[in-house]
């Protein structure tokens, strides 16, 4: 430790220093060990199943944002200007069972989830890595169901196949699609079973559960709702499938079943699913929070319970999608109040964060933009929320582009947001390769931009009246649906650059070296790329993820890069977060 | 733990490359399989969800229908199924103790009496068939002169009403002009679907212990740290073995039946 000894404690906040070209990576690493294309489909490495799920997400994600704009695009004129009826069911149907199944649930556990939940928590691997790849797989099963159904003919239900739109009066593939979300949901649980496991066991030694990252806590919530909302789901659109195969009533009324039970049950999922698709995002936007604003998180432990607490709450409020749909009335009043109680841990974290940045050195690449997007856009989408759950205003709002809205700003701002703040947080650690700051941080304004042009007057033209699903539309609505089409094409061209500047800087990136962001989070404190089995040695955790303002943490990781110190000696590793190199 | 980290044939090491020791394994492996179960909860719960609206809604038809039902090879199989979760649990201690012998003969019970269990109820699902109990929608006299009295057309209550004409229903103080027999069709439905699921579950089960008993014959269990798989093995049995216990009141006791009828 004579690297150490001779630091001076320098208490003074540091920026997050300019990128630059660190020395090229010589020892083995997860990406160079072997490159035959076996070594890749039949890996149990959770970072390259992490690779995969992220090649997989990525295209959907693109599928899925073309039939959005080709709704978008029909929606120019006031009677549709390129679809026909049908063709436009199909559309918004295909953009909500893709981006939502196919895209939102697994993309962050899916990529960032697998790729660093073991790794921030010190482990080798997960727990059941077999399992990994093998709900990657059925992951990929599932999607060629429904790309097989939507390219033969297609789905119109809209993405909640509520009974009859998808029993007896659809005539389109539903129980292609069904199959596909049946299989879909299976992935999506054993993902969250494996990630449970893997923070309950496989945590290594000093990794306490108040010591862990707010984004494996995030993983952990999302995970549990996972493994404990998913079932239902399955076996939901089993009982829709049997209904559909041998034309028995159980949920439809002219055999004596009943419709709502369906929606109950679908809710039941399907709520708590949209918190699937939001706490990571919620997770990653405390990482790079701290790390750009140089401060430890404000209120750890309210933030992490906070979490638990949306988890909890999320089960309680499914009959809030139900007011107007036959449901009683009393119970529509309780389902109102558990609804406005979502709000108090959403606040607390949002309140959190504003407390995290104020008096922080703040620095302004591109995650930093993503995620206080992400804290603008989820606030006004939490607010209007509200709006929603609220029984006397949501009869006015029920079905109308008020909600879709308010949807969009969680699940794009919210979810999107966080997920690309988290992708570029990671890359460098992911491939070892530093992109363009200029072409990122123009990415993230311009998404920003886009998406606010995009779904802003759709509040207006909810509130005016218009409704979700219509083609059609009222000619004074027009000039609103004009601004949202050309919003959602800036926002397009928002998500397409990354993929370029990203892809580029696989093979002209400057080096990016172990921790380009100097962040104090045990992933940082390992090579990038990581070596196979993340660690050279078991770490040993002995502080907080968020120790930025301790000293010179900065300048250790800088003393251990010094060629004239040997490698076999790795400070940083064995006192993951304790800058001060105790033992 | 290094030392116990070979088989006695130096196959596959015992402790898998990302744990650090057997102990951090066998938790998490157990850890795993109570982790599934709590998805199998969730799973059957849907479907036991369903069946509780309408039975509360529906509560005569439901007794009607039930009565269909056999309940004396429902009562031969539980009697199979305990018995067979009670040398899953031998099994257990087989594998702790290293008895190879009674391992893979506890496993052998096991497998033998699931597949009973299995053959009872193909041939009680192939007594409902003769007696046509099928909740289709086919209509049994489309002529309207030979209607029913009370309108009902459907071959499915047609074969109901016969079946529960023979059983007496009504000797015991229930009607049955007071039983909608189309909508006995939702019990049946029911019925299907979750002894359905439950053979499922019971058929994966099944083909689970055949394979540890193949690698039982290979010696995979000759270290006795690995009697951890059977163990969750047999704690996914018991989780089946649950769920029939839960089927047993739901679909089989419902209904009104007398030892003169078994």
């Amino acid at each position: 430790m004579s690297a150490t000894a001779t630091l001076e404690l320098d208490y003074t906040p540091q920026c997050v220093p300019p990128i630059s070209n660190e020395p090229d990576p010589t020892a083995e690493n997860y990406l160079n060990h072997s490159h035959t294309w076996l070594s890749w489909l039949l890996t149990v490495d959770h970072k390259r199943i992490g690779i995969m799920y992220l090649v997989a997400v990525t295209t959907f994600f693109v599928f899925g944002g073309l039939a959005a704009m080709l709704v978008r695009i029909n929606l120019l004129t006031p009677t549709g200007a390129i679809l026909e009826l049908d063709q436009y069911n199909k559309a918004f149907t295909a953009h909500g069972t893709i981006m939502l199944f196919l895209f939102l649930i697994p993309v962050v556990p899916g990529v960032l989830g697998n790729f660093f939940v073991p790794i921030m928590i010190g482990a080798k691997d997960m727990a059941f890595p077999k399992l990994n790849l093998a709900s990657f797989y059925v992951y990929a099963f599932g999607a060629v169901f429904f790309i097989v159904a939507l390219l033969t003919g297609g789905l119109d239900t809209g993405w909640t196949f509520y009974p009859p739109y998808s029993s007896k009066y659809s005539h389109t593939n539903v129980l292609l699609a069904g199959t596909g979300v049946f299989i879909l949901g299976f992935s999506s649980i054993l993902t969250g079973l494996n990630i449970i496991a893997t923070v309950h066991k496989m945590r290594c030694p000093g990794m306490s559960w108040g010591r862990m990252p707010l984004f494996v806590w995030a993983m952990y919530a999302t995970s549990v709702i996972q493994v404990l909302a998913t079932p239902v789901l399955a076996i939901t659109v089993t009982m829709l499938a049997v209904e559909r195969i041998f034309g028995v009533g159980i949920f439809d009324p002219t055999l004596q079943g009943d419709p709502i039970l369906f929606q109950h049950m679908f809710w039941y999922y399907s709520h708590p699913a949209v918190y699937i698709m939001l706490l990571p995002g919620m997770g990653v936007i405390n990482e790079v929070l701290t790390c750009f604003s140089r401060k430890n998180i404000f209120g750890y432990a309210a933030v992490a319970w906070s979490t638990i607490g949306i988890a909890v709450v999320g089960y309680l409020v499914w009959g809030h999608h139900m007011f107007l749909s036959g449901q009683g009335v009393y119970l529509g009043m309780l389902f109102s109040i558990l609804t406005m109680l979502v709000a108090v841990p959403s606040a607390i974290k949002v309140f959190n964060w504003t407390a995290t940045l104020y008096g922080g050195t703040l620095t302004f690449q591109a995650p930093m933009l993503y995620a206080l997007g992400f804290i603008a856009l989820f606030t006004i989408g939490g607010l209007t929320g509200i709006y929603l759950g609220v029984m006397g205003t949501d009869i006015h709002l029920h079905d109308t582009y008020f909600v879709i809205a308010h949807f969009h700003f969680t699940m794009v701002g919210g979810m999107m947001f966080g997920w690309q703040a988290g992708l570029h947080f990671w890359w460098p650690k992911m491939t070892g390769k530093m992109y363009s700051d200029f072409w990122s941080r123009l990415a993230a304004v311009t998404t920003l931009v886009g998406f606010s042009l995009t779904f802003l007057p759709q509040f207006v033209l909810g509130f005016s009246g218009m409704p979700r699903r219509y083609p059609y539309y009222p000619p004074e609505f027009q000039m609103f649906n004009i601004l949202s089409t050309a919003g959602a094409s800036i926002q397009g061209i928002g998500y397409l650059m990354p993929v370029f500047y990203l892809t580029a800087s696989l093979f002209f990136g400057k080096n990016a070296g172990p921790n380009p962001w100097r962040a104090t989070g045990l992933e940082w404190q390992t090579a990038s790329p990581p070596p196979m089995h993340n660690f050279d040695e078991l770490p040993h955790v002995t502080c907080g993820p968020y120790e930025y303002a301790l000293p010179s943490s900065f300048q250790l990781v800088e003393a251990s890069h010094n060629p004239d110190h040997p490698g076999g000696d790795h400070p940083h590793l064995v006192t993951a977060g304790d800058p001060h190199g105790r033992h | 733990m290094a030392a116990t980290n070979s088989t006695h044939d130096g196959a596959a090491p015992i402790v898998a490359h990302h744990f650090n020791n057997i102990l951090q394994q066998q938790s998490s492996v157990r850890f795993g399989m109570w982790l599934f179960l709590a998805t199998e909860v969730l799973f059957f719960g849907g479907v036991f969800c369903a069946y509780t609206v309408y039975r509360r809604w529906f509560p005569l038809d439901f007794e009607a229908a039930s009565t269909a039902l056999n309940p004396m090879i429902a009562g031969i199989n539980s009697f199979l199924l305990l018995t067979s979760s009670f040398t899953a649990t031998l099994a257990i201690r087989a594998a702790y103790t290293g008895n190879q012998g009674r391992l893979k003969a506890m496993l052998a019970a096991t497998i033998v009496l699931g597949v009973a269990f299995l053959g009872f109820k193909s041939f009680e699902y192939y007594q409902d068939f003769e007696e046509g109990l099928v909740p289709s929608a086919q209509v049994a006299n489309p002529d309207p002169l030979h209607h029913h009295a009370r309108g009902m057309d459907s071959q499915f209550a047609h074969n109901l009403q016969h079946v529960l004409e023979h059983k007496k229903y009504y000797k015991d103080g229930a009607h049955l002009e007071d039983v909608n027999l189309d909508r006995c069709r939702l019990f049946f439905v029911f019925y299907y679907g979750m002894t359905g699921l439950h053979v499922i579950h019971m058929i994966v089960g099944i083909g689970l212990f055949i394979w540890q008993y193949i690698l039982a014959s290979r010696g995979f269990f000759v270290p006795k740290e690995r009697f951890v798989y059977v163990e969750v093995l047999a704690l996914y049995w018991h989780f089946v073995e649950l769920v029939w216990i839960f089927l047993l009141p739901l679909l089989y006791m419902t209904g009104h039946h007398s030892f003169s009828d078994l």
